[in-house]
This record gives C-alpha cells, sequence and structure tokens, in this order.
C-alpha cells in the first residue's frame, strides 16, 4: 500500500528509549518536593509529554490524515469539558462534604 | 501462478464497497481512533472520580498511596512501554512483509502483557490479604481516614478496568498471533494489526496516566 509511512527500527527504538528515560523522569520528579498543587501539574505535564510522543510517533499520528489527529484533539477537548464542568461545581459548593 | 491471480491474492480483502484498499485502510484506521475517543471518555469519567475525591479528601490520598508499591507500578510502567514498543515493530513488520518479524513481536507483546497481569495479580491479592477490597468490603485498619474505602474503591475501578482493557488486549493478539503464522498479513493488509496496535498503545497512554497519578503521590 502507497503513501504508508514505515518507521525505521532504529526509531521505534529510539522512541521506546525516550519513553524509559521520561519514566525515570516521572519517578525522580516524584521524590523532590514541591509544593502541591505543582506536583500534580509537573506529573501531568510529564504524562502528557509521554503520551503525545506515544500518539505521535507509535500511533503514527505524526504522518497520519490529519483528521485522526483532530478526533484525538477534539475528544480530549471534551474531556477537558467533563473536568472543568465538574470542578467549576464541586469545588465552588459550600454545603458540607457528603457522607460518602 | 499467473499474474492476475497473484494481484487477486494482495487485493482478495478489498470488499466491493471500497475504492481500493488504500481508503479501507484508511477507514478502518479512522474507526478504530473513534473508537479509542470514546475509550478516553469511557476512563475519563473514573478520572473526574479521582479529581473530585483528590479535591475533597487530598491527605486520603498522600496516606493511602503508601499502600501501593512504587517500585511495582515503575515495573509495569516500563513491560507496558515495552510492549508498545515491540506492537509497533509487529506492524512494522508486517509492512515489509516479515512474517516471521510479525509472529516474533506479536508473542513479546504478549508475553509482556501477561507479565503486567502477573504483577497486578500480586499487587491484589497482597492488598487482599491486608483487608483491603473495594467499597463496603474494605476492612483495613492502616489507614486513618473513615474515607479510605473510597480511595481504594477508586483504585480498583481504574485499575481493574485497565487490566479488563489489557486482557482484552491479549485475546486480540493471540488471535492475530494465529492469522500471522498462516500468513493472512502481508505489507498489502494488514489492517487487524494495525488497528489492534492502536488499541493496545492506548491502553499504554492510560496506564501512563494512572502510573503518577495512583502511585506517586507523596
Amino acid at each position: 500500500m502507497s503513501g504508508h509511512h514505515i518507521s525505521s527500527a532504529k526509531f521505534l527504538w529510539g522512541v521506546g528509549i525516550s519513553l524509559l528515560i521520561l519514566t525515570i523522569i516521572t519517578v525522580g520528579v516524584a521524590f523532590i518536593e514541591i509544593p502541591s498543587p505543582w506536583n500534580i501539574v509537573v506529573a501531568i505535564a510529564i504524562a502528557l509529554v509521554k503520551a503525545s510522543i506515544v500518539a505521535a510517533f507509535f500511533m503514527n499520528l505524526y504522518w497520519d490524515s490529519r483528521f485522526n489527529l483532530l478526533l484525538l484533539v477534539v475528544g480530549i477537548l471534551f474531556f477537558i469539558l467533563l473536568i472543568g464542568i465538574t470542578l467549576m461545581d464541586t469545588l465552588y459548593r459550600t454545603d458540607p462534604l457528603p457522607s460518602f | 501462478m499467473s499474474q492476475t491471480s497473484a494481484i487477486d491474492q494482495l487485493t482478495a480483502h478489498v470488499q466491493h464497497h471500497f475504492v481500493d484498499s488504500d481508503q479501507q485502510f484508511e477507514s478502518a484506521k479512522m474507526g478504530m481512533w473513534v473508537f479509542l475517543v470514546t475509550e478516553i471518555l469511557f476512563f475519563g469519567g473514573l478520572f473526574a472520580a479521582y479529581i473530585v475525591y483528590r479535591a475533597w479528601y487530598p491527605d486520603l490520598y498522600i496516606m493511602a498511596s503508601e499502600q501501593l508499591d512504587t517500585f511495582w507500578g515503575g515495573v509495569n510502567t516500563v513491560v507496558l512501554i515495552g510492549s508498545s514498543l515491540t506492537v509497533a515493530m509487529a506492524i512494522r513488520s508486517a509492512q515489509l512483509n516479515q512474517q516471521k518479524g510479525i509472529v516474533i513481536n506479536l508473542l513479546i507483546t504478549i508475553a509482556l502483557a501477561f507479565v503486567f497481569m502477573v504483577i497486578k495479580y500480586f499487587e491484589y491479592s497482597h492488598k487482599f490479604e491486608l483487608g483491603i477490597f473495594p467499597g463496603a468490603y474494605y476492612t483495613f485498619e492502616g489507614i486513618d481516614h473513615p474515607q479510605a474505602n473510597i480511595f481504594f474503591s477508586i483504585y480498583y475501578m481504574m485499575t481493574g478496568l485497565h487490566g479488563v482493557h489489557v486482557i482484552v488486549g491479549i485475546g486480540l493478539m493471540v488471535w492475530l498471533l494465529v492469522k500471522a503464522r498462516k500468513g493472512v498479513f502481508h505489507s498489502n493488509y494488514y489492517t487487524p494489526v494495525e488497528i489492534t496496535g492502536l488499541y493496545w498503545h492506548l491502553v499504554d497512554i492510560i496506564w501512563i496516566f494512572l502510573f503518577p497519578l495512583l502511585y506517586l503521590i507523596d
């Protein structure tokens, strides 16, 4: 099939190794005392980089039809909407916390 | 074998409602991406529960996280990243008509997925020994917080659902392995390998977020 991007074995291994390095960084950063909530921000940021690398170079989004990337981005947007609107409610409640 | 018969072999998979093999491949990929987006929102609901409870009970999360073994969580992360690499290599083998490469890389991916589930099994059984069960069955006394069982309900739901997805992935890849050994896949047709690979990478991505959020709350 023409037009299919074939990554070299070296490239795929390079992506894998960079993911392993980022995993080591993820664990290492957890041992550094960062004031909340920035510790969560840093952890999520590193996870986002790892996820983007998997999506772009293992899932081939970098070379694929842009529509697939659009699907992913819009899906993530709706996820952010879910979290954002939920938090807009739960974070600003003045009621006591529920018993559960 | 005549020329026409050889071409028929290469295009036998093309269904009548597609213009050519490429269009069929691209629509299969798009269909899988639509499914993956539903999976993101599926897990997204659980992440929403995690976030709300962490906002309400931040101390609980710090205390409860001590019951999760960071080392084995880290090993599982490495195992899944490795399996993403090998499934990508399996797709590459299919693209290059290397049947042996497809088989070997799928085998290693399945093996790594099994390693992940074995480690999960030991994690869960260790917790069960301590009385750490989800929800109403929680009997562990070691965490001084009235909502401790809620954290572990969330933990079991998220990692359990993820584990179910790993098992489904194992099943899919065993099916791919059987077909690959029969020589079904070649550089003109490897669509099932490609879209199963996409599914597997998403399972890896979900774990990439689960690991720091559950195991690295320190």
